[in-house]
């Protein structure tokens, strides 16, 4: 008997078919941009731009690899660009002007970041809430709770060099010599392939894959809906915590209220690595390298002249673009 | 045959306003396949979700391998190893077929899934029943009978002892079927019970021993199946004694014209080809079992569904029909067969939805002329003696057969020469019923033309003028009213190529 | 509670707007208990005209804000692009207005334009496209902010004052006309004029009614023949071009604008409009209620203010508030079907 085989050539062909068709696109389209980058700026490859990109992406991809989760799901989580910041400033508050240990510091970060994606994941699988408006209203207290913890002010981890200050050492170490190294690009390299493990490998991780791709069979298989879509939400916050983590390393001050918009960055990036919005459907690595191009456009875009404003109108075009993308390869299923 | 496996016996049940078992009786054996077979509406489906705990029975019992039994959700019924395997699929497209059929129960290696074993496994399930599919395949990529036959596999899986198909070739290809039926045989010989919900009365010829039929949620008869023709298991299935006098000549007059040409209807795989014609003052009934593609047909026909080819003449004009928007413009209305979902807006009152396709008409300037709008409400609550305290009332608050007047009025208002009504007193009570037959033989009456989809044996021979009989996206039959019996229909509804 | 239900006056006007009203006055009593009591300086007294004055200019932009997305809501959609498109209406006006010396008049036609280009935008995507309205939204949020900037060189653009020497600052008696020696408050009174011309518009306009219809059952609408295409898209221009109105009373009151900012107040007009009974599957809107959920998020907003908080405790309270309206809106949802 024969199957009737749907798609064209190249989308059959089994190495093709093993990568995933949308991965290899998004390579091409990143290549694309970095060739496009290093003719129109000079400095674009130099090693500081190229760190410079680093301390960008490790933010963004522990975010992406969060966000993932739940969108596979078929929901979303827009609470993690606020709920980093909150996050790092609460536990950057503690070292600084608590003077507390920086592991207490790195601790209440990744707590309170477990805790409210735990809020979320209840808020969605028990309340009945669309994950967007659940997520809207949870992204608005975690931005006044951010500044209500720090009374307004912001905040620095502390400074590389500084006894303190290891954690920064951590993403971007100083080497004898005076060259820094992306070590940062190590950890997110082991959360993802952890992460998928965990998504590929695991039953939680299937059965977050099995809901987003029909809740209902699912639940009939005897399977508990919403443990298995809470989790996925708590993962996302743990990896909101994280972020946290590398954002406050790699960056300097941090003003209450902000982080508005990163999530836009992030769930863009794993809708163009291939994540649907419709859920079922979603790699760690397309996700990392759809974020890569998020903040490869962040950091180049500058180099040739265009300024934050203008990275803002490309990033909410191509962000229109993947979700247009999206919804014609969902009706091309049905 | 092998011993008896399970028993259903007097099986009851009921919902408000309908009866829909009568004291239902259904013996399967072991390393049988039994046909389960009726019209629309008899209760096949009822009496299998009665069986897999979906729907609690009011009396009867149930007796499987020896032991009384009532599951009450279908993990129980499947736990215990009675499966269906359903029309609509349920299957988790993104994963593959090995993780489909061990869902919930994976093997593991320490903490982690041991995706090889699972395709081992799967492997030898398939080899076991003599399929190919290739187990790492992802479910969506696989064609419906493929994944059909997963779905038959995860249920052997589960050491089912009663599997049951619930309408399983509807989708598949005359290849697939063949292949779907070796895997039937291959379950036979392994002394499974097997029941066979169809109404396709050549394949029941070919794989089935007995044959249960049900009429209008009643027993008929069980037969054995090399014994009997295809005219007895029809004469079984239409054979009710019809109180109301049907129809005995067209209404129509000989002279009248054509109001409603269609041509050539082409709209994906229900609808292959359809061409009929529409008299004026004529009531044109269109009937045919479950998929037989009526309801996709007039659906394409008023735009709702994009076609894929088809010339429609209105008053032997050639017109373009792409949209809802283009055939009411026509004059054409159509009454939705799922009247919650496409007909009524259930959060508005009856006048807000009587006017919804002709608001345009209800204007003062630039506002609703709500006097008007409620004018024309009440004119056709009396009309149609729709009962509602007032026509402020949110049709939600309605029960169906007031609902579907509001429905109706909608069309009316719209005034309308040409009116499709896809199961109009489907869900109705008797009272509502004639209340509507009597409109419709008013409104032809007055000139207008009617096509009606319907289900009910005794309402399509009771209503029409002439009969369009359709059996899986083909028009297979056409008879005027003098010429048409119950067997008749039946045949052509059930006729494939 | 059925008894009151009943009465003749309450179904008029409408139980859940009498019930909000409630809540508005215990909660300005409230403020006036609290406020003396939580800050200790001598002229924390709440209860004062000028205070009213002060929630009155937050109420007059967010209300028009409200308005608007309370169209695209009673369709079952949502606009986030709302607060950003607002800034970037006054930012593209006043930088026409300040720098290249166009004529007052015509910049606050630029100014709803651009609301009603931005509203234009978002329709056709989600209604033409079919893309999901939140994530259309936010991204033509971002797209608002950056096209806010870029037009005026990332400077921050501050609107005339009333008695700016190029006379442009008449645009300020819109929010407040000076009369010998009161205040009257115009901006009050045009919010109340634009609620009304809503609330006929939805009431008893042919549009109002597809688009409820719409956010309740789209597809029967369809089937009766109607173009719910275009009468969605409609909707979101309706909120675009509001946006572009309550920009024009932002910046009568609070005179500068930051390019890139603006997304906090998506927030606050989506939770007036929601407490006011407008059901976030579609369907239902009440722009009375609307109204009423404004005036409380501004006695919110401005006791908080007057209490010495900061405004986050608001961002706090409003994600609340949308919870927990829209969780018991879910619940009665469920309990009817």
């Amino acid at each position: 008997m024969t199957n009737k085989k749907k798609g064209n050539a190249f989308t059959n062909n089994p190495i093709v078919r093993a990568i995933g068709v949308q991965k290899i696109v998004v390579v091409v389209v990143l290549i694309l941009l970095l060739v496009f980058f290093s003719v129109k700026s000079t400095s674009f490859w130099s090693y500081a731009s190229l760190l410079s990109i680093m301390d960008y992406t490790y933010y963004l991809a522990f975010l992406g690899i969060g966000v993932t989760f739940c969108l596979i799901t078929g929901g979303v989580d827009l609470s993690i660009g606020t709920g980093m910041f909150c996050y790092a400033l609460a536990g950057g508050f503690l070292i600084t002007k608590m003077d507390l240990p920086v592991i207490v510091g790195i601790l209440v970060t990744l707590a309170m970041g477990i805790v409210v994606g735990l809020a979320n994941g209840l808020i969605v699988s028990k309340g009945g809430h669309a994950p967007f408006l659940a997520t809207l209203c949870t992204m608005m207290i975690v931005r006044g709770l951010g500044a209500i913890i720090t009374g307004g002010s912001s905040i620095t981890w502390p400074i590389a060099g500084t006894p303190e200050g290891w954690t920064r050492n951590l993403f971007k170490f100083t080497l004898p010599s005076g060259t820094k190294v992306p070590l940062g690009f190590l950890w997110v390299l082991l959360a993802a392939i952890i992460m998928s493990l965990f998504l590929n490998k695991t039953r939680p991780g299937r059965y977050i894959i099995a809901i987003g791709s029909n809740k209902e069979a699912t639940r009939l298989s005897g399977i508990n809906v919403a443990k298995y879509q809470t989790l996925a939400y708590l993962i996302c916050g743990f990896f909101t915590g994280l972020a946290a983590l590398a954002y406050s390393s790699a960056f300097q001050s941090m003003t209450p209220g902000g982080g508005g918009g990163v999530e836009l960055n992030a769930i863009g990036g794993a809708i163009i690595g291939g994540t649907s919005m419709s859920g079922g459907s979603g790699t760690i690595a397309g996700t990392i390298l759809g974020v890569f191009i998020m903040s490869i456009l962040q950091t180049g875009l500058p180099k040739v002249g265009l300024q934050a404003n203008y990275q803002q109108i490309i990033i909410g075009v191509v962000l229109l673009v993947a979700v247009y993308i999206d919804v014609l390869k969902n009706k091309k299923l049905s | 045959m092998g011993d008896v496996i399970l028993t259903m016996k007097g099986i009851d049940k009921s919902f408000p306003g309908v009866h829909a078992l009568d004291h239902v009786d259904l013996e399967v054996r072991k390393g049988e396949v039994h046909a389960l077979m009726g019209e629309n509406g008899a209760g096949k489906s009822t009496l299998m979700k009665v069986l897999t705990g979906i729907y609690s029975k009011d009396s009867g019992t149930i007796t499987f391998e020896g032991r009384e039994v009532e599951f009450t959700n279908p993990r129980e019924a499947q736990d215990a190893g009675i499966v269906i395997v359903h029309q609509e699929l349920n299957m988790l497209g993104h994963l593959t077929v090995a993780q489909n059929i061990f869902i919930g129960r994976e093997f593991m290696k320490g903490k982690f899934i041991d995706d090889r074993k699972m395709n081992e496994e799967a492997r030898k399930l398939f080899d076991q029943l003599g399929i190919d599919i290739d187990p790492t395949e992802t479910m969506s990529r696989l064609t419906v009978g493929k994944q059909q036959m997963c779905e038959i596999a995860k249920a052997i899986s589960h050491d089912a002892k009663v599997i049951i198909f619930d309408e399983p070739s509807a989708a598949l290809t005359e290849a697939e079927i063949e292949e779907l039926f070796k895997i039937i045989r291959d379950l036979r010989e392994r002394q499974l019970g097997i029941v066979y919900i169809s109404h396709r009365m050549d394949e029941i010829k070919v794989i089935t021993d007995r044959v249960t039929v049900m009429r209008d949620g009643g027993y008929v008869g069980t037969l054995i199946t090399k014994d009997c023709t295809k005219e007895d298991i029809i004469n079984m299935m239409v054979g009710r004694v019809i109180y109301e006098d049907p129809k005995t000549e067209s209404q129509v007059a000989k002279d009248a014209p054509v109001v409603l040409k269609v041509e050539h209807l082409n709209a994906g795989r229900m609808v292959q080809d359809v061409s009929f014609e529409l008299r004026k003052g004529e009531i044109l009934g269109f009937s045919g079992l479950m998929g037989a593609g009526r309801t996709e047909t007039m659906r394409a026909l008023f735009g709702a569904d994009p076609k894929q080819s088809g010339d429609i003449y209105v008053n032997g004009e050639k017109v373009d029909i792409k949209s809802p928007k283009d055939a009411v413009r026509h004059g054409i209305g159509y009454l939705s067969e799922d009247r919650k979902r496409f007909g009524i807006i259930v959060d508005k009152s009856v006048a807000e939805n009587s006017t919804m396709a002709t608001l345009d008409e209800y204007m003062k300037g630039l506002f609703i002329d709500k006097k008007k709008e409620n004018d024309v409400a009440q004119k056709y609550v009396d009309i149609l003696k729709t009962k509602t305290p007032g026509v402020d009332q949110l049709v939600v608050n309605l029960s169906g057969g007031n609902q579907q007047k509001v429905v109706i009025a909608k069309w009316l208002v719209r005034n309308c020469d040409i009116l499709i009504f896809d199961e109009p007193t489907r869900g109705i009570d008797v009272g509502a019923k004639s209340e509507i037959y009597h409109l419709m033989n008013e409104l032809v009456a007055e000139g207008k033309s009617i096509i009606m989809v319907s289900s009910e044996m005794t309402e399509i021979l009771r209503m029409s003028d002439r009969i369009v009989i359709m059996c899986e996206g083909r028009k297979t039959g056409e008879l005027g009213i003098e010429e048409a019996t119950q067997e008749r229909i039946m045949h052509a509804a059930t006729l494939r190529n | 509670m059925d008894k009151i239900k009943e009465n003749a006056f309450v179904k008029k006007v409408g139980f859940n707007s009498l019930v909000l009203f409630c809540i508005l006055i215990l909660l300005y009593i409230l403020f006036a208990v609290l406020v003396p009591i939580v800050n200790s300086d001598a002229n924390a007294n709440f209860v004062s005209w000028a205070h009213i004055l002060s929630a009155m200019n937050y109420a007059c932009f967010m209300g028009f804000l409200s308005l608007g997305v309370t169209f695209v809501i009673a369709t079952g959609g949502i606009d986030f692009s709302i607060g950003p498109v607002m800034f970037c209406a006054a930012l593209i006006a006043g930088y026409q207005l300040t720098m290249k010396e166009w004529p007052l008049a015509l910049c606050l036609v630029l100014c709803i334009l651009v609301g009603t280009a931005f509203g234009t935008l978002n329709g056709l995507l989600v209604t033409y496209l079919g893309l999901p309205s939140f994530i259309t939204s936010m991204a033509s949020m971002m797209i608002a902010k950056g096209l806010g900037s870029v037009c005026t060189k990332t400077q921050p653009v501050s609107w005339p004052q009333l008695s700016d020497a190029s006379g442009n600052g008449w645009y300020r008696n819109l929010v407040r006309t000076q009369i010998g020696d009161m205040t009257f408050p115009t901006g009050l009174v045009i919010l109340v004029i634009g609620a009304v011309i809503c609330a006929i518009i939805l009431n008893k306009t042919k549009a109002g009614r597809y688009i409820l219809c719409i956010g309740s059952n789209r597809e029967a609408v369809r089937l009766s023949g109607v173009n719910t295409k275009g009468w969605e898209t409609l909707a979101y221009i309706l909120c675009g071009t509001l946006a572009g109105i309550a920009a024009i009373f932002y910046v009568g009151v609070y005179t500068t604008v930051q390019p890139g900012l603006g997304d906090t107040f998506n927030n606050e007009a989506i939770a007036g409009c929601v407490m006011g009974g407008t059901s976030m599957t579609g369907g239902v809107a009440s722009i009375g209620g609307t109204l009423i959920g404004v005036l409380i998020m501004a006695l919110l907003q401005e006791g908080i203010m007057t209490m010495g908080l900061q405004i986050n405790y608001q961002y706090i309270i409003t994600g609340l508030i949308v919870l927990v309206v829209v969780y018991a809106d879910l619940r009665s949802r469920r309990r009817r079907n």
